[in-house]
């Protein structure tokens, strides 16, 4: 084991004379403000910056594609504008649907799965590894692929459907359908990343000490009573953090559902962070987009600040 | 109530065997302890009873019926987890209401109230209640899980150490409490320690386990007097037995081919002068415990240890002579022969 204070006095005697002399004279809690800053600086350059600046943009006329015309305050202008435009509450509802139903298939099939196969069976692990694939590809793969899928003529999705149900495979359009695209969206979007919510799922499941089951068991509870008595609520905690991260990721679904539909046909798939960018950087409206991105913010916000309360409540238990 | 039988049972984890062709009877009302050190098979014993684990080879019965067949509750037995085993999402009282709200024994609410709060008074819990099961001292734990066995009226209890976690005025405390508990109810009991004092003192009788085999069945008094062998006789006795070659008290009567001198303390009498048939010894250190004192002595190259009246005036460097009176002679092959 080396000597740590010769190693001290080697650094000493390394450090340059007026560098030494200016570091003498700092307190420690100088000396340990110094180490912040950098990540401070950053912090403050990328993220709370822009914050800020996108606020004060949002009360402006602003375009980022004509940057030297006179900057007027428009006050609540494009709040006013935003909250009373039928565009952007369809694409609010369209996020809300889309939301919605993939949390709770994702939920509801994620932890199903995470409860099958945390009964040891023979090629457990080879099975969890299958089924994790989805969410280890790139959304504008999925996109893509499931684009091909969703063919009406060659689609694998359109034949399945038709073998099990005897509809002809390309009377419907997935994509292209006023009705179905919603569901299509939620469809690859559950595809995608129900093997997250079962690995969430499988980690709440796997942290039931076996004896608490055991102990169950032995009084008489039927399997039915110990799952919803003891499995479900102990693993509650983990299915709510499951949500809480697909609910946030989801409400700024943008990639995947770009890709697979750009939002079309219409607007059906329009959701929010597609209008905010149509409106950002295809019709350059940079402050009316601002005052979105900060109505967004904020409701994203106080929806997970609420259900943060909530879980933290159950996790106290 | 109902009686246990084991029938050459035994059970193997991969190469280990846990428990190796015993034959165990717990009679109806009995409370039996299983003594034995970590990995003697006391805890695997009591989960195949429990229907935890399915034995290898051997027949079970519960009540005179083969429990083979039977789940974990259809076989009615309680179990207090060394764990405590409390389900850490409920309250103290619904812990306690858990058992008696199976669909196999479905009561109406106001009997599961009463008793549950029988049980609570009985263990003095009544004021926690209303807690989270995670909310509770280590003690408290112990008491719910006991309590949740004490809810039901089991064909037997099964406990694995239940009193291994408090401490030693609480634990003393509840070790009458469980004998109450248990002759009140005339309950058939199998408890499981490593503690000789709870052994000697709630036992009706206490089997000692040895790597899974079970060496002797027998009341405190016949295991304490009579320990078939060495091993047997090394887990009872405060300070523990000494065991010392036959060689080193050569000149008292012994029977014949014993090997080992097992020597408790009331076995060792410690003298000032010599008496013809003695040993000399040294003190090598008193411990003083108030009451007594404990001598440790070497004797020759051998190491003892007895117990002594306060009042005995020695000192470290002290030499004394040592007699026995009534010591277990064990032969080569760590049996005891009868003296």
């Amino acid at each position: 084991m080396p000597d740590i204070e010769a190693i001290a006095d080697r650094a000493a005697s390394a450090t340059p004379h007026g560098v030494a002399k200016v570091v003498r004279g700092l307190s420690d809690r100088s000396i340990a403000w110094l180490f912040v800053a950098p990540t401070m600086v950053l912090l403050l350059a990328i993220n709370i910056f822009p914050l800020i600046w996108t606020v004060y943009l949002s009360f402006t006329n602003f375009a980022s594609n004509r940057p030297n015309r006179p900057v007027v305050n428009v006050g609540l202008k494009w709040y006013q504008d935003i909250l009373s435009s039928p565009e952007i509450w369809a694409a609010m509802q369209a996020t809300a649907h889309f939301v919605f139903w993939t949390i709770l298939f994702q939920t509801l099939i994620g932890f199903s799965l995470a409860y099958l196969i945390d009964r040891k069976f023979r090629g457990h692990a080879f099975w969890t590894t299958i089924i994790l694939i989805p969410m280890m590809l790139s959304p504008a793969v999925v996109g893509n692929f499931w684009k091909f899928l969703y063919q009406p003529q060659i689609g694998l999705f359109n034949y399945v459907v038709s073998f099990f149900t005897g509809i002809p495979p390309s009377s419907f359009e997935m994509l292209g359908s006023v009705t179905l695209a919603p569901w299509a969206i939620v469809i690859v979007d559950t595809w995608m990343w129900t093997p997250y919510v079962m690995l969430i799922c499988l980690a709440g499941l796997r942290s039931i000490p076996d004896y608490i089951l055991e102990a169950a068991e032995v009084d008489r509870a039927s399997r039915w009573q110990q799952f919803w008595s003891i499995t479900l609520p102990m693993a509650l905690p983990f299915i709510m953090l499951a949500v809480l991260f697909r609910g946030i990721e989801n409400f700024k679904m943008f990639d995947m559902v770009m890709l697979l539909t750009g939002g079309g046909p219409g607007s059906t798939t329009e959701l929010a962070s597609i209008a905010l960018k149509r409106q950002a950087f295809e019709a350059y409206r940079t402050g009316y987009s601002s005052a979105f991105a900060i109505i967004l913010f904020v409701v994203v916000f106080g929806l997970a600040n609420v259900y943060v309360k909530a879980l933290n409540k159950v996790k106290q238990r | 109530m109902a009686e246990i039988r084991l029938e050459a049972v035994t059970k193997n984890f991969g190469d280990t065997t846990a428990v190796a062709n015993v034959d165990l009877t717990v009679r109806d009302g009995e409370f039996v302890v299983l003594l034995g050190p970590t990995g003697a098979g006391k805890t695997t014993t009591l989960r195949l009873i429990a229907g935890l684990e399915k034995p290898d080879e051997g027949r079970l019965f519960i009540g005179g019926r083969d429990a083979a067949p039977l789940s974990p509750a259809e076989r009615d037995v309680a179990f207090v987890f060394q764990q405590y085993s409390l389900y850490p999402h409920l309250s103290v009282y619904e812990n306690l209401a858990f058992p008696l709200r199976s669909p196999v024994r479905r009561r109406d609410e106001a009997t599961i109230r009463k008793t549950v709060e029988r049980v609570a008074s009985m263990l003095r819990i009544e004021k926690k209640l209303q807690n989270r099961a995670t909310r509770l001292s280590g003690g408290e734990m112990q008491r719910v899980a006991i309590g949740r066995a004490l809810v039901r009226s089991p064909s037997i209890y099964l406990m694995d150490e239940p009193l291994s976690s408090l401490d030693a005025k609480l634990r003393s405390d509840m070790r009458l409490e469980l004998q109450h508990i248990q002759r009140d109810l005339g309950a058939t009991m199998l408890y499981v320690t490593h503690d000789q004092i709870e052994a000697m003192t709630m036992a009706t009788r206490i089997g000692v386990l040895d790597h899974g085999r079970l060496v002797q069945v027998g009341t405190p008094r016949e295991i304490y007097e009579a320990p078939r062998n060495v091993y047997v006789a090394t887990r009872l006795g405060m300070p523990s037995i000494n065991l010392l070659p036959a060689a080193a008290f050569a000149g008292q009567p012994m029977p014949p081919g014993a090997a080992t001198i097992g020597a408790r303390t009331e076995h060792v009498v410690v003298g000032r002068t010599t008496q013809g048939r003695s040993a000399a010894a040294k003190v090598d250190w008193i411990e003083h415990l108030g009451d007594q004192n404990h001598l440790h002595l070497s004797l020759g190259e051998h190491k003892l240890v007895t117990l002594v009246d306060p009042d005995m005036a020695l000192s470290v460097g002290d030499a004394v002579d040592l007699s026995l009176k009534g010591a277990l002679y064990f032969g080569a092959d760590g049996e005891r022969i009868a003296a």
